[in-house]
Order: structure tokens, then C-alpha cells, then sequence
């Protein structure tokens, strides 16, 4: 008898089990379209690059494509340009998430606080990441840091100092600027998220035991927004780690401003008609994103409350 | 307590959907590709159905680049040409560099997207070679109304090679030296007719205020823009990108030349001692402007620009005089670049197309458009004809350059710009091979540093050295 009512609590044990899974999938069935498109517009394009990238490819002059195995693959860190535009992207990737992330926590911490006009000063905030990429590197570039016409220079020349010519002279900190502009109002927008999510009850507790701004900030706040700040910095490595837009409209390349999407594009469709080593190249920046997007997704999946099962 | 964790967890979740969606949203901007307009023109012709030959109710799909001068014969083509002929045309308008890509990947790969297309005196003896366009002699020799011999002779060896005549010029141009003629003769200065690089040196450090810079130079990489006014001097100064093999084919890399650093050197210090402001970032445009405002007193770039220098609406009209492209070695420097219509191999109706071409390219269309467009004559596109310089009514529209404009054009060293054998002729103010796009590009962001200040001539060139070897081969 005893045994009969256990195998009878096992058996619905294991049917409510079966019943959870064929549910479970019933509620993905309708995801399944658009996995498979996003499969067939992702995946297969990236198989497809891997094996352009194994050939001698040129569309001018014509020649037939060859397998060349992985010779594409063996240039690729002898060559002084591609090494130059990892540090690029490296140095634009880093610092641009870094005063970002910087800039985003300042102005999140102001906008945390009650003030008349605060939803209208956060919209206002937000407005540069709403920005085209191309407009916003437009922008900057003529009317902002134009030696002639820029407003930095009107200022600098009006106050006595002789105009610079910005982006000539410091491609890759002009570029920074922009990105940094562009990207601080996404940051803000996360740290503000975490910090109105912290628990008021024991800002106050600490509080009323006597603890200074400045303590609150480093042992409470800072702590508890950590998920956050590394949610915004990963996001933004993700996408700035690809910056094409700016640099093609403020400096067209160049030593100091040509990342590797940039050179990318160069060595394919921009003139260099070299298709299989600028797969190969690609190749290697979707590895490098891969690895960042993999930290990046396990960081949101624990931050995200757990599916239950 | 104003807020608690669970209230604040579900705003958690909007901020969150929000700031993916706004993610999405720039992911959607980045990706966005040039934009391109397709315009069907002649809609109203509907044309009869008959057997045989007639090219009644055909359409053709034309690529055109993003200028003035096409945009007008998009506009006249409905009544100028469908109307008599029955065709109907579909133009893609697309900017330069995309019609360069678009052209190249659907020429070269085969594809079927168009019927004519509008290369430059770039691409036509390339794609002439690899087979991938009409030979164009094939109807222009009995063609009457087309009249080639009324062409400008280099612009025909421009777009020709031994083996054909790959794309008829709609459009085209020289370059030469601008100079504000009230400057130059407030300081007693004359300019010659054909001066040297040392004398617009000299009179460039005459002139040079801090109101106003001595001469507008291209600092701006690219192969077109800063390549262009680079490559005219460096072959004036004796120095090449590459020696030719004895097949044709690229031979060693000459950046590391004497003549190479000659000319180099002399650029860069012209333009960083007497040049515009901010010169690592000039190019056509910027120069515009800086000439029109009276920035600068001289300017050497495309004779296109008179044009736009004696316009009813340019603050120094009449002020200007012109001269040739200054020389040092060779005795014409000037570059020569053509727009200009193709038909390539894929065509679905090859003798439509001619029809077409004939059509924009032939002589009627230039008198159409000066009688007809808004603009008049001083609109009609420039330097393809030698009948244009002949016509009274364009000479009085352009008196101030015409004659100075022809004169560039007919100067021009297509076939023989330098004083050293080199591949991919003709070319004046690029090497007429596909490697040089890439080379050109790149050598010149670490010249258009150099001139910025940002690394030294000798790291620009030996930088440049690398990169045009990279595609030198053994002969």
C-alpha cells in the first residue's frame, strides 16, 4: 500500500513535471519565428563571413575566389594598421565608457534629489543619446569644434587664446568627446534606475545613527548600485566598441582615429575591395564582442529577477 | 518613506524596457544605409507596342551621381527625350561613394540592376578592361548627331583605353590656380599665365595675413580630396606611387623616393606656413567657403569652381583671375576628371541604352539645357565639348573662365603626367589601378596628420611606403 501511494505521488510528480514542460513550451511556440529569422539574419551571415575570411577574395581586379586557409588569419597582428586600430578602439572604447559612466553617476545623483522642473531637465538630459550618430558627429565637428565657425573656438578667441583646430589636431579626443556626450544620458539613466530602486529605510536608519553624505554615498549607495554601473559599462562596450558613424563624418580615418570597424570598412567596400582579409578582421572584432556580450548577459541575467523552474 | 522596493522594482522594469528599446532604436540608426532616391522620369509617355527593333515602351534604369547637373537632366528628360523616343528612364540617384560601391559590386558581380551607369575616368578603363562594359565605338563612330570628334580630346583618352571607349563624358573637369586678382595686384603682384610651384610659393608668403591665408590647399584624406591635389604636384615634382612593370602591372613602391619626400615636404610646409586654417580638414567645400568669405587669396583645385566663384550669388564675383596648375618639372600639371555614362555588359537593351547616352552626352543636350533649365547656360554641364566654349551664349554666361577652363582641360597630361614610366595610364591625379583607392585613402590620413601636425613627413611617408607595397608585385 505504502509503496502503491509513493509510485502514485512519483507518477504525478513526473506528469505535473511533463505538464510544466509542455507548457513551458506552449509559452515559447510563439518566439520560435522569430529565433529562426534571427538566426537566418545573424548566424548564417557569420558562418558565411568565417568562410570568406579562409579566402583570397577581390572583386577588382577580378580574379576567383581562392582558399587560402588561414593565411588571412597569420597577417593579421604582423600588420602595424590593424595593431594601430585595435589601440584605437581600445583607447576609444575604454575612455568613453569610463567619463561616461563617470559623468552619468554625477548627474544621476542630482537628478535623484526633488527640485521643480526635474522631469523636464531629465528629458532635456536625455536628448543626446536620442541623437543620430551622424548629426551628433556633424554637429560637433562644425559648429562646435570648427577652427572658423566652431562655437569652442569663438569662445577661445573672444577670451584671447589663439582657435585650435580640434579634430585635426586631436582626432581621437574630439571622437571621445562626442561619444562621451552621447553616452553619458544612457548611463545616467541606468545609475538613476539603481538609485531609485535603493531602500529609503535604511538611507534613513544610517542617517539618524549620524552618518555623513559623504559615508552614505561610499558604503550604501555605491555598493548597491555596482550592478548597475557594470551593466551600463558593458552595454556601452558593446556599442562603442563598434563606432563607425562619428569617425567616418568628423575625421574619414586616419592614424589616431580609424578603429577597427573603420579599417574594416576600408579594406572592403570603402577601396580596398580585399574582402577576404577584411572578413578575416571581422572575424576577430565579432570574437572580441562575443566575449564582452557573454559577460554582459550574465551580468543582466543576475540582475534580472530568476525564472522560476 | 517615499518609495519601497517593490514599487521601485516594477519602475525598475519600465527604465529597463525603455532603455532596451531605446537601444534597439540607435542599433536601427546605426545600420541605416545612404539614402537613394529613385525617380521615374517620362511616366507620361506611354508609347505603342510595335514589333521589331523599336524601342517604344522600354525602360531603362539609369545610376547617376548626386550633382547639380544631373539632378537637371532628370528633369528634362521627360520632355526632351521619352517624348521623342518612347523610352522611359528610372534613375537611381546615389551619393559618390555609394554609386562607386553600388556600380562596382553590380558591374563587377554581374548583377542586372542597370541598364547605363555613371562612372568616373576612374573606373571606365578598368571596367573597360575586365570586360564588364560595351565597348562604346560600337555606335558612337556612326553616330552624326553625337559627334565625337567635338569632344575634348583628353577626355576621350581618359575614358578610352587601346581596346575601346568604355563611357561617354557627361561632365568634366580640370584644375587649375583661383586667385583674387585685388590682392594680388594691391601688393604688385602679377600672376603668370602658367605659373611655377615656386612662384605661387612666393607670392602665397606675400600675401599671407592673419586675415586672410596665402593659398587653399586639400588637406582632407581620401584618395579625391587631399589624393588628388597631392598626386598633381607629386607628378609635377618628378615623383611617382609606383614604377611599372614590364607587363603594366604594379613595381616597386616609390614613397621612399627622393622626389617623393621633395614634394611631400613642399605641401605640407606650403600649406602649414601660408595655408588655410585648419587645413587637415579641407577640401573642396571648406576651401569654397573660405575663398568666397576672403579668407584666402589663391586657391588651386577643380576649374568647376569658378563656376561657382562668378555666381550671381558668390560675394567675390569679378574679383577673381585664373591661371594654370603650377608646374615645377613637367609642363602641365593639371588633373583631369570626368563624370560619364556607361552601358555595362548586363544591359538589358544595349541599343536603347546608346540611345540614352547619345542622348545626355551629345552636343543637342547642352543646347537643350542652356535654353531650358533655370539656371541657363551658366548651369549647363561643363568641359566635355569643345562646341560648348565655341557657342556665344555660353561664352557671355562664363567670360570670366571659359577660355581659362578649356584651356586646363586641353593642358591636361592624361597619358604622360609625370617624368617616370608608372602603371594604370591614364591618370593624371590617380594611379588607374584598383589598389589605388585603398592606398590613396590611407597614405593620405597619415599625410593629412602630417599636415595637422599630429606625426612627423618622414613617419607619414615611411608609414605610406608600407602600405603601397603592400601591393607590389615582383617584376
Amino acid at each position: 500500500m505504502e509503496q502503491n501511494v509513493e509510485t502514485q505521488i512519483a507518477d504525478r510528480a513526473a506528469a505535473h513535471k511533463a505538464r510544466v514542460r509542455k507548457d513551458r513550451w506552449i509559452r515559447r511556440l510563439p518566439l520560435l519565428p522569430a529565433l529562426i529569422f534571427t538566426i537566418v539574419i545573424t548566424q548564417i551571415p557569420f558562418v558565411m563571413n568565417i568562410w570568406f575570411s579562409l579566402t583570397e577574395w577581390k572583386i577588382t581586379p577580378p580574379v576567383p575566389r581562392a582558399w587560402t586557409g588561414l593565411s588571412n588569419y597569420a597577417t593579421l597582428f604582423t600588420n602595424t594598421f590593424f595593431r594601430s586600430a585595435v589601440w584605437v578602439t581600445a583607447l576609444m572604447t575604454v575612455a568613453a565608457v569610463v567619463l561616461s559612466v563617470l559623468l552619468g553617476l554625477g548627474i544621476a545623483m542630482l537628478l535623484d534629489r526633488e527640485f521643480f522642473g526635474r522631469s523636464v531637465v531629465r528629458t532635456l538630459l536625455i536628448t543626446p543619446f536620442l541623437i543620430m550618430p551622424v548629426v551628433a558627429g556633424l554637429i560637433w565637428k562644425d559648429q562646435i569644434f570648427h577652427s572658423l565657425y566652431g562655437v569652442l573656438n569663438w569662445i577661445l578667441t573672444t577670451v584671447g587664446f589663439h582657435s585650435i583646430a580640434f579634430v585635426s589636431k586631436m582626432p581621437t579626443w574630439s571622437i571621445i568627446t562626442v561619444l562621451v556626450w552621447q553616452w553619458t544620458p544612457f548611463m545616467m539613466l541606468i545609475i538613476l534606475a539603481g538609485l531609485q530602486s535603493q531602500p529609503q529605510d535604511i538611507l534613513e536608519a544610517a542617517r539618524v545613527d549620524g552618518a555623513s553624505a559623504w559615508g552614505l554615498f561610499r558604503n550604501i549607495t555605491l555598493p548597491g548600485l555596482r550592478p548597475y554601473l557594470e551593466l551600463g559599462a558593458l552595454l556601452g562596450s558593446i556599442y562603442l566598441i563598434q563606432v563607425f558613424d562619428h569617425i567616418k563624418v568628423m575625421t574619414g580615418g586616419g592614424p589616431g582615429s580609424t578603429n577597427v570597424p573603420y579599417f574594416v570598412y576600408q579594406r572592403s567596400i570603402g577601396g580596398g575591395w580585399d574582402f577576404g582579409q577584411a572578413a578575416a578582421y571581422s572575424t576577430v572584432v565579432v570574437v572580441a564582442t562575443i566575449i564582452l556580450a557573454t559577460y554582459g548577459l550574465r551580468l543582466l541575467g543576475g540582475l534580472l529577477p530568476k525564472e522560476e523552474g | 518613506m517615499r518609495r519601497n522596493w517593490s514599487g521601485a522594482g516594477s519602475r525598475t522594469w519600465r527604465w529597463m524596457t525603455l532603455l532596451l528599446a531605446l537601444g534597439l532604436l540607435l542599433a536601427a540608426c546605426g545600420g541605416d544605409d545612404s539614402a537613394s532616391t529613385t525617380t521615374t522620369a517620362g511616366d507620361s509617355s506611354g508609347g505603342t507596342t510595335t514589333a521589331g527593333g523599336d524601342t517604344s515602351n522600354v525602360t531603362l534604369k539609369v545610376a547617376i551621381v548626386d550633382n547639380p547637373q544631373m539632378q537637371d537632366i532628370a528633369t528634362l528628360t521627360p520632355d526632351y527625350f521619352t517624348a521623342e523616343t518612347g523610352i522611359n528612364i528610372e534613375y537611381t540617384v546615389l551619393d559618390e561613394q555609394t554609386l562607386r560601391e553600388v556600380t562596382t559590386r553590380d558591374v563587377g558581380a554581374g548583377g542586372q540592376q542597370f541598364d547605363v551607369v555613371m562612372i568616373g575616368m576612374y573606373e571606365a578603363p578598368q571596367f573597360g578592361e575586365n570586360g564588364w562594359l560595351y565597348d562604346l565605338d560600337k555606335w558612337a563612330v556612326d553616330d552624326a548627331a553625337y559627334n565625337k570628334s567635338d569632344l575634348i580630346p583628353a577626355v576621350v583618352s581618359g575614358l578610352s583605353t587601346d581596346t575601346g571607349f568604355w563611357a561617354s563624358p557627361f561632365y568634366a573637369e580640370s584644375s587649375f590656380t583661383m586667385y583674387r586678382k585685388d590682392v594680388l595686384d594691391a601688393a604688385g603682384i602679377t600672376m603668370p599665365d602658367k605659373p611655377t610651384w615656386d612662384d605661387i610659393a612666393n607670392i602665397a608668403a606675400q600675401v599671407d595675413t592673419d586675415q586672410m591665408a596665402g593659398i587653399c590647399l586639400r588637406g582632407k584624406p581620401g584618395w579625391g580630396d587631399l589624393g588628388a591635389a597631392f598626386t598633381t604636384v607629386l607628378n609635377t615634382f618628378g615623383g611617382t606611387w609606383w614604377l611599372a612593370n614590364a607587363d603594366g602591372s604594379i613595381g616597386a613602391a616609390q614613397v621612399d623616393q627622393p622626389a617623393f619626400k621633395d614634394a611631400l615636404t613642399f605641401y605640407v610646409n606650403l600649406v602649414d606656413s601660408y595655408g588655410e586654417d585648419d587645413a587637415a580638414n579641407s577640401s573642396f567645400n571648406e576651401c569654397l567657403t573660405q575663398f568666397k568669405d576672403g579668407k584666402v587669396a589663391m586657391w588651386y583645385d577643380a576649374t568647376v569652381a569658378a563656376g561657382l566663384l562668378e555666381a550671381n550669388d558668390s560675394p567675390v564675383k569679378g574679383l577673381n583671375g585664373y591661371a594654370l596648375a603650377p608646374v615645377k618639372e613637367t609642363a602641365a600639371s593639371g588633373w583631369l576628371w570626368s563624370w560619364a555614362l556607361a552601358i555595362p555588359q548586363t544591359s538589358s537593351n544595349p541599343d536603347a541604352a546608346w540611345k540614352y547616352v547619345s542622348w545626355a552626352t551629345g552636343p543637342d543636350y547642352l543646347v537643350t539645357a542652356g535654353e531650358n533649365l533655370p539656371g541657363g547656360w551658366a548651369a549647363v554641364p561643363p568641359g566635355t565639348r569643345q562646341s560648348l566654349y565655341a557657342n556665344p551664349n555660353y561664352q557671355e554666361a562664363a567670360s570670366a573662365f571659359a577660355q581659362k577652363t578649356l584651356d586646363a582641360m586641353l593642358a591636361a597630361p592624361i597619358d604622360n603626367p609625370g617624368t617616370t614610366p608608372r602603371p594604370g595610364l591614364p591618370g593624371v591625379q590617380f594611379v588607374g589601378v584598383p589598389e589605388f583607392q585603398d592606398t590613396g585613402t590611407r597614405c593620405t590620413e597619415q599625410f593629412s596628420a602630417a599636415i595637422a601636425g599630429n606625426i612627423s613627413i618622414d613617419d607619414a611617408l615611411s608609414a605610406c611606403q608600407a602600405i603601397a607595397s603592400e601591393y607590389s608585385t615582383g617584376g
